[in-house]
């Protein structure tokens, strides 16, 4: 039984930009993505239950756009509870995390994105901008969601913050802002010392 | 290892774990056997959880023991805090006849039961209760076999300390008893007026093991030498012919295999206390003991073998010899090569 | 005379299982380990030769004099031996699964024999063990030793797997007594699937799979690690992973479905363990989580805790299957027992069982749609066995067939040795061919 894989690969009728299925969220956050059923779990819920079991996983094939909304987003996590590694409080919490949703991040594209190689491109500018927007979005709503779901005691649960050092797929997306190209090369050395 | 352990190990450690309520939580289910080194072993391999019972698990398993000692140790069917031990032995009437059960109830008087179908001889404990420092109870009832062989050499040693005190021993009271302990072979003791003789009648079912016993025995006669060793008792080989003392009795094999071995105990080898018991323990286990170092010369041996072969190996390897790559050349000088 | 009950010892590469036949248990489970004070021949391990031996010399009368010293019988095994490793140098006679030094072995042995069961050899028969594709040669050694060591009466080596599987004849699940079946042998060190059709084994399809117990307590040691339990003091964390994994540990079927009951349900399914400092005396609790089911996962997602080896133990399971003989298949896929400590975890059975069905009938699917539906096949039934004994299934085994009637007439006794030589431990007499 490998990695667990997202089940809005089921849908068709689904717009990609970029390779990455435009999904409904349930979210207050502006964006280009549909809203969702308030009573259903969408993929930030999704992303958010998978997580700590893909997170254990090196391998992940990619069986729809949907998963690589998936992996963006457990990356995403991450690098999140990389931020929370000093227990601030919840309000603490959110701020960091806001600011962290809103900062620099690459997209599909980029040169600073590590995940290139698993992602198409966006065809022009536009969707490229498309694109931007629905991952900030993205970024946004799980930053949102993240703190209420692991804090426990005004402290982030310590049965979520252990998941901090795995590396889904051996990636992170932690990269965004550092140097242009040095990311991409250094995720992958990485990951050779990872192997050896 | 040089000597032999005179206790039962098994014994030893199932009773451990049954006689100690902080150890049962750490045993596996129906594992009465294994004891200290069981737990720990266990602890080190993986399982999955025994959650822990504090109640003793029923226990049924056959021990033996040297000399074809067989004991049976179990809980009974309805009660399992109630612990059997049995014992068979085939001289066990024998021991019966030379005074064992006197000692046996001098040792574990309130433990004796009938003997449990099948067997000599039964101990019963209450777990819940088991009457004793539990330390000193394991200890004793793990030398059951050694207690009950004791009889006839206590018999024997105090025959001839009051012997010793009579001016006028007559020679015709002093008792041969003889223990028919292993098919074939027997322990005769006897006492005399100032010193009890033990004879062992002893088969060695292969030549090799004859001989190194020979070679053995001739160390005890060499070490018995030595100016600090001159107390010890005197030890005395002989091959196929029976010594003296039992040669009137009926039934001695006559044959290349068999061999005796006679001790001649003085007082001062079974003083009261605790160097009588020593003596009583250690000369019961002498025909293991033998034996056992029988085996050990055996293995000695076969590991020099083994160094000594790799060792020639390593010679006739080095003689190998190498493939030549010299040219050869042909009668008009010039190089010939073979293809 | 009535006899008496045969030896059963079963020599494995870390634990050593020794009793008497009919017990349901065996007497001493220790280490595999001899203690000696040459350990500085290590690897040879043999006892030092002088350079020029005295026995070939001329000299040699002068070796009685000499007194040989008594280093031979200076040493201890199993947990002796490791309490002792201090003073003395540690030796594992066996390495994986074979005998790799007749020397310590043959002393392993001889105190097995005399310390721990106290037994005369020539009393009993033996019956030892060996692991699978184990070479004749080694077996002519093991009869060697305990034929003219020990002058054993009778002496049976039975393969491992083999008594595996006759140790699950006493679950209730079995209906009848065969010897075809997968045998999953999972110890400490590693992890063998050996295929056994009618008592024999199939050896070009065994496999082996690199996680085994040690792997699985490292995992926890480092999942707790992560989390920084740091009221584990730095020398007991192994002790500690180790007693977490034995006492807490289960397997469960979907991890993600199990990380909600913890959500959901914590007050049921987080524990402590409570533990005392090996040094301070001081006690303190660890938590403990999803180590729980984590650690058992790795047998079916090795890549959560290995980096290069990935395959899935079903997946073995089943190309172990279906790389033997068409005609065993099926009784291979009805019959697989379970044997070793490391199978001892909850459901590790039906998860195992549930994953190489799901495995088998995709196949038999995907077979019946290519032939465009002409064919229809019965559907595989794979049965995962599990029962009382697994942990020492093998000794267990060996205790059975040893109290049999009939096990003595299988035994080669002394006097056939001493006819045929070594060479007679080739032949097997349950199977009536040279093995």
């Amino acid at each position: 039984m490998p990695a667990y894989h997202s089940a809005f690969n089921e849908l068709t009728d689904l717009r990609s930009v970029g390779s990455m299925a435009l999904l409904p969220i349930k979210t207050r956050v502006r964006g280009p993505a549909p809203i969702a059923d308030p009573n259903a779990e969408d993929i930030i819920d999704e992303a958010l239950n998978l997580f700590r079991a893909n997170v254990l996983f090196r391998n992940f094939e990619i069986k729809g756009d949907a998963d690589r909304v998936l992996i963006y987003l457990i990356l995403f996590i991450t690098e999140c509870l990389g931020k929370l590694a000093r227990n601030p409080s919840l309000r603490e919490a959110e701020k960091i995390l806001g600011t962290l949703a809103l900062g620099n991040f690459a997209i599909p594209g980029d040169a600073t994105f590590p995940l290139n190689a698993l992602y198409t491109a966006p065809a022009n500018k536009m969707d490229a901008d498309l694109l931007r927007q629905y991952v900030s979005q993205l970024r946004q709503e799980m930053a949102v969601r993240l703190p209420n779901r692991i804090y426990e005691n005004d402290k982030p649960g310590k049965w979520w913050m252990c998941f901090q050092k795995r590396k889904f797929m051996n990636k992170t997306l932690q990269t965004v802002g550092a140097g242009a190209g040095a990311g991409g090369a250094r995720s992958r050395s990485e990951e050779k010392m990872e192997k050896s | 290892m040089i000597l032999l352990d005179y206790h039962n190990r098994i014994i030893e450690d199932t009773l451990k774990t049954r006689f100690n309520p902080d150890l049962w939580s750490k045993q596996e289910p129906g594992t009465g056997t294994g004891g200290g080194a069981g737990t720990g072993a266990g602890a080190r391999e993986n399982s999955q959880p025994y959650y822990a019972e504090n109640k003793p698990k029923p226990v049924d398993m056959s021990i033996v023991d040297f000399d074809g000692v067989s004991y049976h140790l179990s809980t009974l069917d309805d009660n399992d805090a109630k612990l059997n031990l049995s014992i068979r032995w085939k001289c066990w009437h024998e021991l019966v006849k030379y005074g064992a059960i006197d000692v046996l109830k001098r040792e574990y008087s309130r433990w004796i039961v009938d003997p449990e179908h099948g067997y000599d001889f039964t101990l019963q404990f209450d777990l819940d209760n088991i009457g004793g420092d539990p330390e000193d109870v394991i200890r004793r009832v793990s030398l059951l076999k050694r207690n009950a062989m004791a009889a006839p050499f206590e018999r024997a040693f105090d025959a001839q300390s009051l012997a010793e005190q009579e001016d006028h021993w007559d020679p015709s009271s002093s008792q041969l008893m003889t223990i028919h302990y292993r098919d074939g072979e027997a322990i005769y003791v006897q006492n005399q007026q100032d010193r009890v003789t033990v004879i062992f009648s002893t088969l060695f079912k292969e030549e090799t093991d004859r001989v190194f016993a020979k070679v053995f025995l001739q160390e005890f006669v060499d070490a018995r030498k030595k100016p600090h060793l001159q107390n010890a008792p005197q030890v005395i080989y002989s091959h196929r012919e029976p010594p003296l003392e039992i040669r009137h009795v009926p039934g001695l094999l006559d044959s290349e295999s068999q061999g005796y071995i006679t001790f001649v105990l003085f007082p001062r080898n079974y003083a009261a206390g605790a160097v009588r018991e020593e003596t009583i323990s250690r000369i019961q286990i002498f025909r293991d003991y033998l034996h056992y170092h029988i085996k050990c010369s055996k293995a000695y041996m076969h590991s020099r073998m083994r160094a000594r072969v790799s060792d020639f190996l390593k010679v006739l390897n080095r003689a190998k010899p190498e493939i030549q790559a010299s040219e050869k050349k042909l009668a008009s000088g010039r190089a010939f090569r073979r293809v | 005379m009535s006899r008496l009950a045969p030896v059963v010892i079963d020599n494995g590469t870390g634990f050593t299982k020794m009793g008497f036949a009919g017990n349901n248990d065996p007497s001493f489970i220790q280490p595999t380990v001899i203690a000696t004070r040459d350990g500085g021949s290590a690897g040879s391990g043999a006892p030092s030769v002088p350079s020029k031996p005295s026995f070939l010399n001329s000299s040699a009368s002068s070796n009685l004099a000499s007194k040989r010293g008594i280093e031979d019988l200076d040493f201890y095994i199993g947990d002796e031996a490791v309490a002792n490793s201090k003073t003395y140098a540690l030796n594992y006679p066996i390495r994986h699964g074979q005998i790799d030094n007749w020397d310590h072995m043959e002393r392993y042995w001889e105190q097995s024999i005399f310390k721990y069961l106290r037994c005369e050899p020539e009393d009993h028969s033996f019956l030892l063990t060996e692991p699978p594709l184990n070479p004749p040669e080694n077996r002519e050694n093991t009869a060697e030793i305990m034929f003219e060591s020990f002058n054993v009466q009778g002496l049976y080596i039975a393969v491992q797997a083999v008594l595996a599987l006759a140790a699950s004849w006493t679950s209730s699940k079995v209906s009848e007594q065969t010897l075809t079946g997968t045998v999953i042998d999972s110890g400490d060190g590693v992890t063998h699937v050996i295929p056994v059709a009618e008592g024999y084994v199939i050896g070009s399809s065994i496999k082996s799979v690199p996680i085994a117990g040690r792997d699985l307590t490292s995992f926890v040691q480092n999942l707790l690690r992560e989390r920084g339990e740091n009221m584990i003091p730095a020398e007991d964390s192994l002790t500690v992973a180790q007693r977490i994994k034995e006492q807490y540990s289960y397997v469960c079927p979907d991890i993600v479905k199990e990380f909600k009951k913890y959500d959901q349900e914590g007050d049921k399914y987080f524990k402590k363990y409570e533990g005392v400092h090996s040094v301070t005396g001081k006690p303190y609790s660890v938590d403990v989580g999803f180590e729980r089911f984590l650690a058992p996962e790795i047998f079916f997602n090795p890549e959560i805790a290995s980096s290069d080896y990935l395959t899935p133990l079903p997946e073995v399971v089943d190309t172990v299957v279906q790389t033997s003989p068409i005609d065993v298949r099926r009784g291979l896929y009805k019959n697989i027992v379970l044997s070793g400590g490391s199978t001892m975890f909850e459901n590790f059975g039906k998860r195992l069982q549930r994953d190489i069905k799901r495995i088998a009938d995709t196949r038999i699917k995907r077979s019946e749609v290519l032939s465009g539906g002409k064919m229809q096949a019965t559907p595989m039934e794979v049965n995962v066995i599990t029962h009382k004994k697994q942990r020492y299934a093998v000794w267990f085994g060996g205790s059975l067939l040893a109290s049999t009637g009939e096990f003595h007439s299988y035994c080669h006794t002394k006097a056939e040795y001493d006819e045929v030589g070594p060479s007679i431990a080739r032949h097997n007499r349950v199977f009536g061919t040279v093995g």
